[in-house]
């Protein structure tokens, strides 16, 4: 269980993307979001396309865990591409077999939308896998900082969300501990009518709600006897630090917005 | 043991961080739970109960930080959403809206519950909870088929709620019972 959760996500390493600052990052991965809607026609996804592989080929990451990030909307990919390609009736006939007709305007639409997905996906999952959550919750507490004028609790989630991130593999383990001991004193959770086995989870979730409201109260107090006291005055240990790839990197996604308003009004 | 040293108004207490971000974990366990608890082959999440749960227990200001917590969580890259999924690609995932409609079921429960603690008002919020997870989370799923996969007429909102009819009963089931649930474990946990 452990293995699948480090295989996950992030993966440590020393390229280019690794190297750069989590708010550039995630600066670029917001405008990406909203660049890829710009494309139109057969050069402007293309030229999406190559940019991806570009930035794929910078993060120096295997292809492997990129198909990994795909699987969540896979479904959904391979529903688009079938209902263009099966209900769009534009175009020349391609192919024509008993009931099923492929035009050429549905093959486009389903081969461009699925390369928005893809590039999407890729982008995003890129930003995830060369980027330890704890520097993105760091990032996004800064770059969210302006919306504290607003009275929201900005520096509080991110704290939140590092503390929730400390106790999963914590939990994790204990739920396993306990799903384990509650086996070996016979209780059974794969037979029996439904309300039964459900009854039978009750002996899970009572110890592991124990034990987890525990670690939350020895954190609130351990918390609470060095005087924490909100993000005031705070100083950090992880240090934020803005370089010239950063800078690079925030242009590259602003010439790319600008080649694609280009391409798609002349081409 | 549970006082509140920083209570002050608006403000978060050390207690009340510590225990939003054990719900927004204990989602993530709930998510997962499949990968353990494999009940007679239906693979189970747990998610609704737990969303259920936080706003039972956290109550309305708290249990809609924690799930909150849960989302960003998840969509900063850790693999806390079902299938260990993380990562900024899921919000494009046709079943993205039953995680946000997780911030609004604790959200309403929590208000139902603070308007009075009974029994009664504890089962009816939990069913209110689920009803909103579905109704909401399934209209989501549907348009997310229609916008941005852009499908056509033959895709209907009935065919989006015959895939949600299976997990119906056992949700149902876990909703009663985190309403039963939480009315103990409030007498464990002293927040407010």
């Amino acid at each position: 269980m452990m293995d699948k959760l480090i295989f996950g996500r992030f993966i440590p390493g020393d390229s280019f993307v690794h190297r750069l600052d989590p708010r550039a990052k995630l600066i670029f991965v917001f405008a990406f979001i909203f660049i890829v809607f710009i494309a139109n026609n057969t050069a402007t996804y293309a030229a999406l396309l190559i940019f991806t592989i570009l930035i794929i080929l910078l993060s120096r990451i295997k292809l492997y865990f990129l198909i990994n990030g795909l699987k969540p909307i896979l479904i959904l990919m391979a529903f688009t591409f079938f209902l263009h390609i099966f209900f769009t009736k534009e175009g020349d006939i391609l192919y024509h077999w008993k009931f099923i007709t492929i035009y050429e305007e549905g093959l486009r639409q389903g081969i461009f939308i699925s390369v928005r997905f893809l590039v999407l996906v890729f982008v995003t999952t890129v930003l995830t896998l060369t980027t330890s959550p704890i520097s993105i919750t760091d990032g996004m507490e800064v770059l969210l900082n302006p919306l504290k004028k607003l009275k929201l609790p900005i520096h509080e989630l991110a704290l939140m969300m590092s503390i929730s991130l400390r106790f999963i593999p914590t939990l994790m383990d204990e739920t396993d501990k306990i799903m384990k001991a509650q086996t070996a004193r016979g209780s059974d959770l794969t037979s029996g009518p439904i309300k039964e086995r459900i009854k039978a989870v009750v002996p899970l979730l009572v110890p592991l709600f124990v034990s987890a409201f525990k670690r939350a109260e020895d954190l609130a107090t351990a918390m609470e006897v060095r005087g924490y006291r909100g993000g005031e005055g705070r100083t950090r240990y992880r240090q934020l630090k803005w370089h010239v790839r950063d800078t690079i990197a925030v242009l590259s996604i602003v010439v790319m917005g600008a080649v694609l308003i280009y391409l798609r009004k002349y081409s | 043991m549970t006082t509140n040293v920083t209570n002050v108004k608006g403000r978060f207490s050390a207690r009340e961080i510590a225990y939003c971000g054990l719900f927004a974990t204990l989602m993530m366990i709930g998510a997962n739970v499949s990968s353990f608890l494999v009940i007679g082959g239906v693979p189970i999440t747990m998610q609704t109960f737990f969303a259920i749960l936080a706003g039972l227990v956290l109550g309305s200001r708290l249990g809609t930080v924690s799930m909150l917590v849960y989302t960003l969580l998840g969509l900063v890259g850790a693999p806390v959403f079902a299938k260990f999924s993380g990562g900024f690609s899921v919000i494009l995932s046709p079943t993205f809206g039953f995680i946000v409609t997780f911030i609004m079921v604790a959200y309403i429960i929590g208000k139902m519950v603070e308007h009075s603690r009974t029994k009664t008002m504890y089962l009816a919020a939990a069913l209110v909870g689920l009803v909103i997870n579905y109704v909401f989370g399934t209209t989501w799923m549907y348009y997310a088929y229609k916008l941005w996969a852009q499908a056509p007429e033959g895709f209907t909102y009935k065919m989006a709620w015959l895939w949600m009819l299976p997990p119906l009963p056992k949700d149902i089931i876990l909703s009663i019972f985190a309403g039963l649930f939480a009315l103990r474990l409030r007498k464990v946990i002293k927040i407010d």
